[in-house]
């Protein structure tokens, strides 16, 4: 009888999800323009994906965006929230600021990056430039448009994982800090062997759902460049995108979307075994 | 080989049917729109649906803006069977799919009875056309010339340019001066690329090599091509786009141009409605002429381009309410209110513009450059817009591509060959639009 309890989500995740996926991976095989019907060619868009260089271009790129933000944001929000619990005057204060960033809206931050920040004529960019410091709009040269998009959406999330980290932290047992205190750990020294064992399962939560994020990035690089310039910031997702509403190639973008769902469900593999070993454990 | 004759008899047996069902019908008539400002929101509710509203008694015209996404609404609603009576499409290129799948009604009846095959510029007519029936009408026209700071030019006793040698000449005394040669910017709508691509097709390889490009005659590799890719690449390489292509968006070009740090601005008649913004406040004066064509080119050519076309959904329930609307949209009334208040975006391919008075205050340099083009067009002398007569994949490739070039990343050579592999493969799909004939 209290399986019945399971029949309102699962209803919903056939009907919302499982089908429009099955519809997709179906859709892989087919040559489609979106409009007409459908002509069924077999490995046919999987083969195109592996001889157009930018699909490489692109596979390359969400492969640098994952290891920079399995890096950069966990080792500065882990920072940032070992000295919040350290420091604890003023770090409902620094919560709030951390994590500001996160509630707005993804596009206005983009917008005022490009706008504020970044722009030679609106922004902060071109006020040097009018001080006679020869900088550059990041988003415009292929060697760095990548780093200039993964810039503004590090400064939007690693304030996120801070505060999450932060919460674990202080569910780390108290006795076990204070033992280390008394032994005499030094900061390095607690965070090796007491807080980052403590919280453990968090961080291998959060880098696992930042290898499914990365590989679904989409609305930063879409705003910012739109994969551009000469394709130096494609992503998988933009070019499923420019697949299907720009080239009318729908089977082509549903093969991307199947490569890019493929990396989610290693990394979701993962993400099970470590739960099972726990609950083993 | 069959099949497809039998389902094809079976959507146009299935659009006739309901053509006769509907015809009959009067009542709401939808029709779905891209973005729009407030401002312009107003203008369309002022000029097109209170005044259809009041004269057609028996309809109700509404309108729904659905923003950037309109394309990709249109059609998923069109393949469920949904979607408004009107349908506005993103241009040519995508009549010719939706009218195969029987999506569309075929408006010939129609262009009989409102008479628009006298009122209605032939070639955009042709280009609405599949299997020789009339699908779509195109909203509005466009083309391509050179802007110019009138001021500066007369500043510094430089001359409007004619040809493409003394586009360079000028082009290279604005570098002296460490003013831009070429407003222009990307930053916001990267299709903006394929402007200066346009432009270098129609004026450096003419317009009779694109025509045969286009109808699969020759291919893209083909000299005049190679030679207008490379004259490009050329003024890229020397700085005439300026050092801020990338960061630059379609207004923020003609501010640049009006405040004099550049001095020409190749780019179409849409930015008409940002002049009057721009140049008085900075004290200067527009200027517009077409683009300088090469010497074996001769005359300036003027690229024709569609962005937007209007048809009728085969599943209408009032198609004689939405032809009537279309029509509405087609009169000298409506042609006069709209350019006067929004100029730019509602050049409705018009025959006779000579019994249509603009409002005041409209921009003499408008009035006069749309005369020119239709007169131009009427007279066949008329060039081929990329996004107009490109079908879709090679359009989106040639965007990023002629990046590519640009940035040293691949050469001319390559980049024309992935382009007619792009679009020898579409043409086989039968997804090139109707081209006019020359």
């Amino acid at each position: 009888m209290h399986r019945l309890y399971l029949l309102p989500t699962l209803l919903i995740n056939v009907v919302i999800i499982l089908v429009p996926a099955m519809l997709t991976i179906a859709l892989a095989f087919f040559r489609w323009d979106g409009i007409s019907m459908p002509v069924f060619i077999g490995l046919g868009n999987f083969h195109a994906l592996w001889a157009d260089r930018v699909f490489w271009t692109a596979l390359t790129n969400n492969i640098i965006w994952t290891l920079l933000f399995l890096t950069v944001p966990i080792g500065i929000g882990l920072l940032a929230a070992t000295l919040l619990l350290v420091a604890r005057r003023g770090s409902m204060f620094f919560q709030v600021i951390y994590f500001l960033p996160m509630i707005i809206a993804t596009a206005i931050l983009a917008r005022v990056w490009q706008g504020m920040i970044y722009s030679p004529v609106s922004g902060v960019n071109g006020m040097l430039q009018r001080m006679g410091f020869p900088t550059l709009d990041p988003l415009t040269q292929p060697s760095t448009a990548l780093i200039g998009i993964a810039t503004v959406d590090l400064w939007h999330w690693w304030g996120f994982l801070c505060v999450i980290f932060f919460a674990a932290l202080r569910q780390v047992p108290q006795e076990q800090v204070e033992a280390a205190r008394i032994e005499g750990a030094s900061f390095w020294q607690m965070m090796r062997y007491v807080l980052l064992p403590g919280i453990r399962p968090t961080i291998t939560l959060m880098m696992i759902m930042t290898v499914i994020w990365s590989f679904l990035v989409f609305d930063f690089v879409y705003i910012l460049t739109q994969g551009g310039p000469a394709f130096s910031s494609e992503v998988l997702s933009t070019l499923a995108y420019r697949s299907a509403f720009y080239d009318l190639a729908v089977g082509k973008a549903a093969a991307v979307a199947v490569i890019i769902s493929i990396f989610g469900l290693i990394a979701t593999a993962f993400y099970i075994r470590e739960q099972a070993r726990e609950f083993d454990q | 080989m069959t099949a497809s004759i039998v389902s094809r008899a079976a959507i146009a047996l299935m659009a006739s049917t309901a053509f006769t069902l509907a015809a009959q019908a009067e009542g709401p008539i939808s029709w779905w729109y891209e973005t729009a400002t407030p401002e312009q929101q107003g203008v369309i509710t002022r000029n097109i649906i209170e005044p259809f509203n009041a004269s057609h008694p028996g309809d109700t015209l509404s309108i729904d803006y659905r923003g950037a996404q309109l394309d990709n609404q249109m059609r998923v609603a069109l393949l469920s069977g949904s979607g408004p009576d009107i349908v506005y499409t993103a241009g040519p290129s995508y009549v010719a799919p939706m009218a195969q799948a029987g999506q569309l009604l075929a408006l010939d009846q129609y262009a009989e009875q409102f008479g628009w095959n006298d009122r209605i510029l032939p070639v955009f007519l042709e280009m609405g056309k599949y299997n020789d029936q009339l699908y779509a009408l195109p909203k509005t026209y466009e083309t391509l010339g050179l802007f110019y700071n009138a001021t500066l030019f007369e500043e510094h006793g430089w001359s409007v340019p004619t040809t493409i040698a003394e586009l360079e000449t000028v082009a290279d005394a604005m570098l002296a001066e460490n003013i831009v040669p070429f407003s222009a910017g990307n930053a916001l709508w990267r299709p903006t690329n394929e402007h200066y691509v346009t432009i270098v097709f129609n004026s450096i390889a003419g317009p009779e090599a694109v025509y045969q490009a286009l109808k699969g005659e020759i291919p893209w590799t083909s000299e005049p091509f190679v030679k207008a890719i490379d004259k490009l690449d050329e003024w890229w390489g020397k700085g005439y786009f300026g050092p801020n292509y990338f960061s630059l968006n379609g207004e923020q070009q003609v501010a640049q141009l009006a405040n004099g740090q550049a001095g020409m601005m190749p780019s179409g008649t849409w930015q008409f409605q940002h002049i009057n913004t721009y140049f008085p406040p900075a004290n200067a004066e527009a200027g517009f002429v077409g683009f300088p064509s090469a010497d074996d080119v001769g005359e300036p050519v003027f690229a024709l381009g569609v962005g937007s076309t209007f048809s009728i959904a085969a599943t209408s329930q009032n198609p004689d309410g939405a032809a009537a609307a279309i029509d509405f949209i087609f009169s000298d009334e409506t042609y006069a209110s709209m350019n006067t208040e929004w100029q730019g975006e509602w050049n409705t391919p018009l025959k006779d513009l000579s019994g249509i008075t603009l409002g005041e205050g409209v921009l003499p340099l408008y009035a006069e450059a749309m005369q020119t083009l239709a007169q131009s067009v009427s007279e066949g002398e008329y060039g081929y817009t990329t996004w107009t007569f490109l079908p879709p994949a090679t359009v989106s490739f040639l965007v990023s591509g002629i990046e590519e070039v640009w940035l040293d990343r691949t050469d001319t050579v390559q980049f024309l060959e992935q382009l007619d592999a792009t679009f020898q493969q579409e043409l086989a799909e039968g997804k090139v639009p109707a081209i006019p004939a020359r």
